[in-house]
């Protein structure tokens, strides 16, 4: 079986092809470190990246207006967490195949894939989401935090894989400890913030997501 | 009309097939995995396949092995859809007959200018 899986990015490199992220597995290198309160191993996850493990470790992320989908197969014991935001261009509620709806399916799409490949089985996963607070403020009215908590709940209903717990929307940013061999998470809010860091790498990734071009290579065999 | 058949197991992305392809005058049948699929194209006719590669039951690639096995699905164009790009798999794929490999997401212009390139020569 395999193993530990790398985290992967569809979106924090330098290029615009969130296709082509796909295969740069190596650019989406996390942080990993041993978390000294927990005693094991750690791993950070950032706007646009993915992990999937069935080792014991702690998958830690920080999550403003972006959502995280923590999902595990109770049978086998493995999980993994993703952690994005939609594309605010082109964010249209009645166009199934709009772009935003399309990263988002693909944001979710990776991570589950990631799992069947580990031996999960749609059936047994259960799902865990977090995020979609109201930290990251558009120049529109509406909530961007809000789009993407809509967006994970009726993906999953969608895709009919259980919600077991949610903490989404509220204005404050949360920070997630998720331990993929049990399901467990720990949320913290953030009611103080000592910087902008939450807000700033949200930003940047959102200003990555203005030039995103969601469509993979197409190669025709001869 | 054209009938394409769509294999994935993610009921999101049939959808979202179904909707581009319907709106585009095709006629839509829907799988959610290879063995489905398998089925469905030997109960209809089909002029064009386009599946996923992971899926429970049936991948992909082993889906295209058996329908090229079959002798009304020699020529059938049969496009792979995946989240998958490694040269690796797309090498097994084009030994199992595919016609092509469109990594996801897929962009519903691309796709629909590449199957009717696809229709067009079949």
């Amino acid at each position: 079986m395999n193993t530990t899986s790398g985290t992967k990015s569809f979106g924090s490199t330098g290029d615009i092809d969130v296709g082509s992220l796909n295969k740069a597995s190596a650019n989406g290198s996390p942080s990993r470190y041993f978390d000294r309160h927990f005693q094991c191993e750690a791993a950070k996850i950032l706007p646009g990246e993915y992990f999937a493990t069935d080792k014991n470790m702690v998958l830690v992320t920080v999550l403003g207006s972006c959502v995280a989908a923590c999902i595990q197969d109770t049978r086998l014991n493995i999980g993994g967490m993703n952690h994005f935001m939609l594309p605010r261009r082109e964010q249209d509620p009645h166009n199934p195949v709009s772009m935003s709806a399309r990263y988002g399916t693909f944001a979710m799409e990776i991570l589950i894939n990631q799992l069947i490949k580990m031996g999960a089985r749609r059936e047994n996963m259960e799902a865990k989401v977090f995020g979609g607070g109201n930290v990251l403020r558009g120049f529109t009215m509406n909530s961007i935090g809000e789009a993407n908590a809509n967006f994970v709940g009726e993906y999953l209903r969608n895709e009919r894989i259980k919600m077991v717990a949610e903490d989404l929307l509220g204005v404050h940013p949360r920070k997630i400890y998720y331990f993929p061999t049990t399901g467990r998470v720990l949320v913290k809010k953030i009611k103080e913030l000592h910087n902008h860091t939450i807000a700033e790498r949200e930003s940047e990734y959102d200003m990555r997501l203005r030039n995103v071009v969601v469509g993979g290579d197409i190669e025709i065999f001869k | 009309m054209k009938t394409i058949l769509t294999v994935d197991d993610s009921p999101s992305i049939r959808q979202m097939l179904a909707y581009v392809l319907t709106n585009s005058g095709y006629r839509v049948l829907e799988a959610a995995d290879g063995e489905e699929g398998l089925a469905l194209a030997q109960a209809h006719t089909i002029d064009l396949v386009l599946t996923d590669h992971n899926m429970p039951r049936m991948d992909g690639v082993t889906l295209t092995k058996a329908l090229r096995a079959l002798p009304a699905y020699r020529k059938v164009p049969i496009m792979m859809l995946s989240t998958e790009s490694s040269p690796e798999l797309k090498q097994a794929g084009r030994e199992a007959g595919a016609t092509g490999w469109m990594v996801k997401p897929f962009d519903p212009d691309k796709l629909l200018e590449m199957l009717r390139k696809a229709l067009g020569s079949a």
